[in-house]
């Protein structure tokens, strides 16, 4: 099923680059049918030193990278970079710097100029600097940042050729933005404490499980959290969505800050279940070994198995919209989604691409279908709702 | 018996005239300067409209998140308070075994930004924490919990204490002690004399580094939100991470409002102020046996605040990887750039803060004590608030310096002004005006007077005050993240970009030399303190 467009020189030219930069520690999985173990000897917290990581060496000898061929359209065949580009990036250097880099080193007369910050605030910022922002390219981890960008009108259409990578689920109705790579809501529950079989199918039968009584968590004011919320008014209304959060609250749901945190909670047996993106699982299965008792759990065509996305728009504001755009297309190559799966454990969301790790690919997930992600730009509604119920 | 030297003492009314123009006008440029943020916060207000507004602030999480600030910061001061006077006092006061020894310990809390000193302890004492795997080999299961307003307190505390310990500190020393002497004589006990004679004369001074404790914590995020306690600023976080800006510039309003309340109450404890023509030395107290359980408390104090997150940190370095992501290695460009900004803040806040600290200890009236409480309005302001609040003045009206280390530096200095005004403040206030009038007489002009006279008198606290803005500098993150240059890293920003991502082991390098560097610089505070031996 591998289409091979991947022309083997440019593949070894990034693989080498990206090997000598030092992501190899952070691909820390292989292919699925590898047992996976990390490289990366990272552990979550200062404790545990030691304790939990198998920084077992990939012993077959093969590159770290696995043998895996590089499918969809390589870099060397999209058009050239030159100029300066001004990236806003809501997605954290330490994830995509990397990558950032090397699209600038591909080319003698390109340089990006990066802003790393929260989504948000970079939002936020950008709509404060009105006419006068610097910015031509917004990044960003979730699809509601870049609706929000839309819906100021700070956002120009994306060429046709640019579009077309993405299945039209995974982009704007209206051309304003594309996603890059794809994120599934999942329940990383902990293997000591529950068997998959434990996990209902369903989002809304949570506050009716009695096992979950003082055993899960979740990140309110996590922006992922709150698209959650937003799905599940969109899906299921406000009564029942309101109902579910004071359920949840009366089974004794325990509150974090983030969602990394409540990966690594369910790991140590803090908590049984949570609720989080799925990568964070993968994340930190990467640093502590697979045999660290978390494992990920999907509901079924719901709230709960809401597939997100990150992605970039082109701001009204760009110095060069074409510079801007071909950037855009970059992060839909061969190389910059192969990237995504390996380092971030995300699903590409270029169909040819398979995703990474113990996870199922875009089409064994049942996303709810009926809904549309730009509908999950009306965060005010659910933090109205947080607020009522006293989850905020 | 120390003299005021006020000129207000019998005319009232002459009073704005006789303000010296030059230093008048310099005052009111650096106070405008300081209030530009919060014209934006206003205008932005205006814009929600006012049903909304009333519907938002008597909304029952608000009023609940206001009684949680408040509660914090009421804490955390009296904690501070209760913590930084004696320690001060045991430091200067008494014969406390190796009282430079616990001088240094005790301040350098200070270096530990509160949000890595909030990490440390939830990976130590948290559930499953460090803490508790050492124990569970005897069979403990859970330990108390750390997080909520207890834990929220601790931390806070044990990070912004130094405040009061410096300031009280800085006070005892210049106090004249022939007035101990006097009280002794007359049969007052030493706690009777301490109460009677050593309180009224250090309450300014304890007063103002309570309110920098409290005003801290007002505007401090990243602790509450690591110890998940709901306060304002995490209210605001929503609010913004929605794009809900227009609320969250609202909610910073009365954020303001609450800091305007909390520095009236501050000038009501403020009590009356004296200059003194400067402490005279005298035998240190005896402390006997209890000299012991005293350096225990000092030991305790400094070993909490210091150990945990020193330990945490090294532990981290141990796991730190090498195959890890370029992004994260660690350079010493990221320091250099950290001590740059972190220097020009503390020159420019220094002489940025000279006329208004020099009229305000100087002359009374209306205007002086203005400038003044307006020193410290961009310092309650969140970084976050402050940073956007910027982001629309250097966007919109200053385009040229938008991004550049220029309105970084500004937008620091507002927010640290308060910590070099009040440093300098005090040391106006300790110089007898008689020593410059002399000078006049002697027919110097009132500039060459100051310049030769008076600024080197106040050099202590001029250093002082520059050494606690850099500190506080090199700390400082969210407004660095919204106004830095492209591609500007520092030493904090680094953390973040580490510590968000999960790669603490990253996060440790940059972390220590933090801690290294501006541990540097609080010897640098302690050393000039020499100057005040007399």
């Amino acid at each position: 099923m591998n289409e091979q467009h991947g022309t083997p020189r440019t593949r070894r030219r990034f693989l080498q680059a990206a090997a000598a930069a030092g992501i190899v520690g952070v691909a820390g999985c292989n292919t699925p049918g590898d047992n996976g173990n990390g490289t990366e000897t990272e552990t979550e917290d200062g404790g545990s030193a030691g304790g939990e990581s198998g920084p077992e060496q990939i012993g077959s000898g093969q590159s770290p990278f696995g043998s895996r061929e590089l499918s969809g359209v390589p870099m060397s065949e999209m058009p050239d970079l030159e100029g300066e580009l001004t990236l806003y990036s809501g997605r954290g250097e330490a994830l995509v710097g990397e990558l950032v880099g090397f699209i600038e080193d591909l080319y003698p007369n390109f340089t990006v100029r990066p802003q790393y910050n929260s989504a948000a605030e970079l939002v936020n910022q950008i709509d404060i600097e009105g006419d006068n922002s610097p910015a031509d390219v917004f990044y960003s981890v979730n699809a509601g940042a870049l609706g929000a960008l839309a819906d100021m009108n700070r956002t120009q259409p994306l060429p046709q050729e640019v579009l077309d990578f993405v299945p039209q689920s995974f982009r704007s109705p209206d051309d304003s933005w594309i996603g890059t790579s794809g994120r599934a809501r999942s329940v990383p529950y902990n293997t000591d404490t529950f068997s998959e079989s434990d996990i209902p199918d369903s989002i809304m039968a949570f506050p009716e499980t009695a096992e979950f009584e003082g055993e899960l968590g979740w990140a309110p004011t996590y922006s992922s959290f709150q698209a959650f919320i937003t799905a599940m008014r969109v899906l299921e209304g406000e009564d029942a969505t309101r109902e579910w959060l004071s359920g949840m609250q009366d089974l004794g749901v325990s509150q974090y800050g983030d969602e990394f945190q409540i990966a690594r909670a369910v790991a140590d047996g803090e908590i049984s279940a949570g609720l989080t993106n799925h990568y964070y699982i993968q994340r930190v299965l990467a640093r502590r070994g697979q045999s660290a008792p978390l494992s990920t759990a999907f509901t079924q065509n719901d709230a709960g198995a809401v597939f997100n996305v990150a992605g970039a728009c082109v701001l009204d504001t760009a110095e060069d919209s074409t510079l801007a755009a071909n950037f855009v297309r970059h992060l839909l190559s061969a190389e910059a989604q192969d990237y995504f799966a390996r380092t971030t454990f995300e699903y590409p969301l270029v169909p040819e691409v398979e995703p990474i790790g113990r996870l199922p690919t875009i089409d064994e997930l049942n996303p709810p279908e009926e809904l549309n992600l730009s509908q999950l730009s009306d965060l005010e509604t659910t933090i109205e709702l947080l607020r009522e119920t006293g989850v905020l | 018996m120390a003299t005021e030297h006020r000129t207000t003492a019998d005319d009232e009314g002459g009073e704005e005239s006789e303000l010296p123009l030059g230093v008048s006008v310099a005052a009111a440029a650096v106070a405008a300067a300081v209030l530009l943020p919060v014209l934006w916060l206003v205008k932005t207000g205006l814009e929600v409209g006012v049903d909304e507004a009333i519907a938002l602030l008597t909304r029952p999480t608000t009023l609940e998140v206001f009684l949680n600030s408040a509660f914090l910061v009421a804490l955390t001061t009296a904690a501070c308070v209760l913590i930084g006077v004696p320690l001060a006092y045991l430091t200067v006061r008494t014969d406390l075994p190796f009282r430079r020894f616990w001088t240094i310990i005790v301040s350098l809390p200070l270096v530990i930004p509160s949000y890595v000193g909030a990490f440390a302890f939830v990976s130590a004492f948290g559930p499953q924490g460090s803490f508790q795997r050492l124990l569970a080999p005897i069979g403990v299961e859970r330990i108390p919990e750390i997080y909520g307003l207890e834990g929220t307190v601790l931390i806070l505390t044990l990070y912004t204490y130094p405040y009061v310990y410096i300031t009280a500190r800085a006070a005892l020393k210049s106090m004249d002690t022939t007035l101990i002497d006097a009280a002794r004589t007359l049969e007052h006990d030493r706690w009777e004399t301490f109460r009677r004679v050593t309180v009224p004369q250090i309450r300014p001074a304890v007063a103002a580094g309570a309110l920098l404790s409290g005003l801290y914590v007002l505007a401090d995020f990243g602790t509450p939100s690591i110890m998940r306690y709901d306060v304002f600023t995490r209210v605001i976080f929503v609010e913004f991470g929605t794009f809900g800006r227009d609320t969250a510039t609202l909610l910073s309003l009365q954020l303001v409002a609450v800091t305007l309340f909390i520095l009236w109450l501050e000038s009501r404890v403020r009590g009356e102020e004296r200059t003194t023509a400067g402490g005279r030395s005298r035998a240190a107290v005896s402390l006997g046996a209890w000299r012991y359980p005293a350096m225990g408390f000092a030991a305790l104090v400094a070993g909490l605040a210091l150990v945990v997150p020193l330990a945490i940190l090294l532990s981290w370095l141990g796991t730190a990887s090498a195959t890890v992501n370029q992004s994260l290695a660690f350079e010493w460009a990221y320091a250099l750039n950290s001590v740059t900004v972190a220097a020009a803040a503390a020159a420019v806040a220094v002489v940025a803060g000279i006329p208004i600290a020099y009229l305000s200890a100087r002359y009374d009236g209306l205007l002086p004590a203005a400038f003044e409480r307006v020193s410290y309005v961009g310092y309650a302001v969140p970084g976050v608030v402050l940073g956007l609040a910027l982001v629309f003045f250097g966007s919109q009206y200053a385009t040229p310096i938008y991004q550049t280390l220029y309105l970084l530096v500004f937008a620091y200095v507002i927010r640290f002004l308060p910590q070099s005004v009040g440093s300098l403040r005090a040391s106006f206030l300790s110089v007898d005006p008689a020593l410059p009038e002399a000078a006049r007489t002697l027919g110097q002009t009132s500039a060459g007077a100051f310049r030769y006279v008076t600024l080197p008198l106040v050099a202590p606290g001029l250093f002082g005050g520059a050494a606690l803005v850099f500190l506080t500098t090199m700390k400082e993150l969210p407004a660095t993240l919204l106004l830095r240059p492209s591609g500007f890293t520092t030493l904090v920003t680094h953390i973040w970009t580490a510590y968000e991502s999960g790669y603490f082991g990253q996060a440790a390098v940059p972390a220590l030399v933090l801690l290294f560097v501006s541990g540097l610089s609080m010897l640098v505070i302690l050393r000039q303190e020499g100057y005040d031996v007399k």
